[in-house]
């Protein structure tokens, strides 16, 4: 009997975080009236372990949420809420708006396809509290080797402020390396790099004058500030190492988003090299 | 008519001043001086000797020198003081946080946002 258990464990956690697997936000805010009425609709998929931002905004009130879903044994999974709040108390004697902020989470147990209702406002009796509800459905679905994220999102009353992303945190990205000296710059070397793997030797020639590099993507340390780490805002951000062969100490250290924008570490050679950070292509 | 009440409330003064030992020997003697030619004065200071004496009984000490007064140590009023001060500061405390500062309304758990399954 034990050992029948330990398996179905294995065999549920390995279907749901199989390569194939893919997990699906189903999103719907809605103003609960006497005639509910659906502000915005939409989803998120991605990979088992893709989360999704929620982001809402009224004149009083900011709420914004990284949902998070870890598989469990059987048919259920763990949703994890991260929010992060921002509510307008009142003026100073200035006239300036008072805002509080909070940070909390929320942890549901919920089946596959079960609704979950999120009351971003709270159910206090204040006025702003029941004002939205956020309807939440996870899906999963096999979908062969597509793994990239993926949104869709259609907000029916524009005068709404409501916004859902996908949140990946990348295994490995493409790195465009570029050695610049003055107006001349070097031929782009673009390479695939994966995170935490053992550095790479990269040879950049620029005026016929070969440099000798080495490099390796790691993940940045933990955000400082409370909101970046509770919502995962640098989710997408990644280190590239720059060293000499057989020199301990680097050159430096570049970090950015993965967003196509070069970015630069000057060199004690007098060069300077510009690297680009972006998403890698699809497999 | 004004001079002489006031000189006889000083007096009526020096009779309870003498009664609680607080005179000197010369003030003890020009009070002795006044009383010999005081019939009312002598008479008031009788008089609050009996109620001393009563007072003095009703303490159970009928033998007393003198009647203490009714005096506040230096420890009971350090007492009463530290007591005041802390109901003040507890009383401000639950103010403050019943009342005081904006975001008031619904408690802050209230105020959050909830997930339910249905």
């Amino acid at each position: 009997m034990g050992l029948l258990s330990f398996t179905s464990i294995i065999l549920a956690l390995s279907a749901l975080q199989g390569p194939g697997t893919r997990l699906t936000y189903r999103v719907r805010v809605i103003e609960p009236a006497i005639a509910p009425r659906v502000l915005a609709s939409g989803a998120v998929s991605g990979p088992m372990d893709s989360d999704m931002r929620l982001t809402l905004r009224t004149d009083t009130a900011e709420v914004e949420a990284l949902f998070q879903v870890t598989p469990t044994v059987g048919d259920t999974v763990t949703l994890g809420a991260e929010f992060y709040t921002r509510r307008q108390v009142g003026r100073s004697r200035r006239g300036l708006p008072l805002w509080e902020e909070d940070t909390y989470q929320r942890v549901v147990r919920v089946a596959w396809s079960d609704t979950a209702r999120v009351y971003p406002f709270g159910v206090g009796p204040g006025p702003s509290a029941r004002a939205l509800r956020v309807e939440l459905i996870l899906e999963r679905e096999f979908a062969g080797g597509e793994a990239r994220a993926g949104e869709h999102f259609e907000l029916l009353d524009s005068t709404r402020d409501v916004r859902i992303e996908a949140v990946v945190r990348p295994r490995r990205a493409r790195i465009i390396l570029n050695l610049v000296r003055g107006d001349t710059v070097s031929g782009p070397r673009p390479m695939d790099l994966v995170l935490e793997e053992p550095p790479r030797v990269v040879q950049l020639v620029l005026k016929g004058r070969p440099t000798t590099l080495v490099v390796s993507l790691t993940r940045p340390d933990a955000a400082r500030s409370m909101r970046d780490r509770a919502l995962a805002l640098d989710a997408d951000i990644v280190c590239l190492r720059v060293s000499q062969p057989a020199v301990l100490q680097p050159f430096g250290t570049i970090c950015g988003h993965l967003n196509n924008v070069a970015r630069r570490l000057p060199l004690p050679t007098g060069d300077t090299l510009a690297a680009t950070f972006a998403w890698p292509g699809a497999r | 008519m004004t001079g002489v009440d006031g000189t006889h409330e000083q007096w009526l003064a020096q009779i309870d001043a003498e009664l609680d030992g607080e005179l000197s020997l010369v003030e003890r003697a020009a009070l002795a001086k006044h009383l010999a030619t005081c019939s009312h004065c002598a008479g008031a200071r009788a008089s609050h000797l009996e109620v001393r004496v009563a007072l003095a009984r009703s303490a159970g000490n009928p033998h007393a020198f003198v009647v203490p007064r009714p005096a506040m140590r230096a420890g009971t009023l350090a007492l009463w003081v530290i007591v005041a001060l802390a109901t003040g500061l507890l009383g401000g405390w639950f103010a403050d946080r019943r009342w005081g500062g904006p975001g008031g309304g619904a408690t802050l758990e209230e105020s959050r946002g909830t997930v339910v399954v249905h």
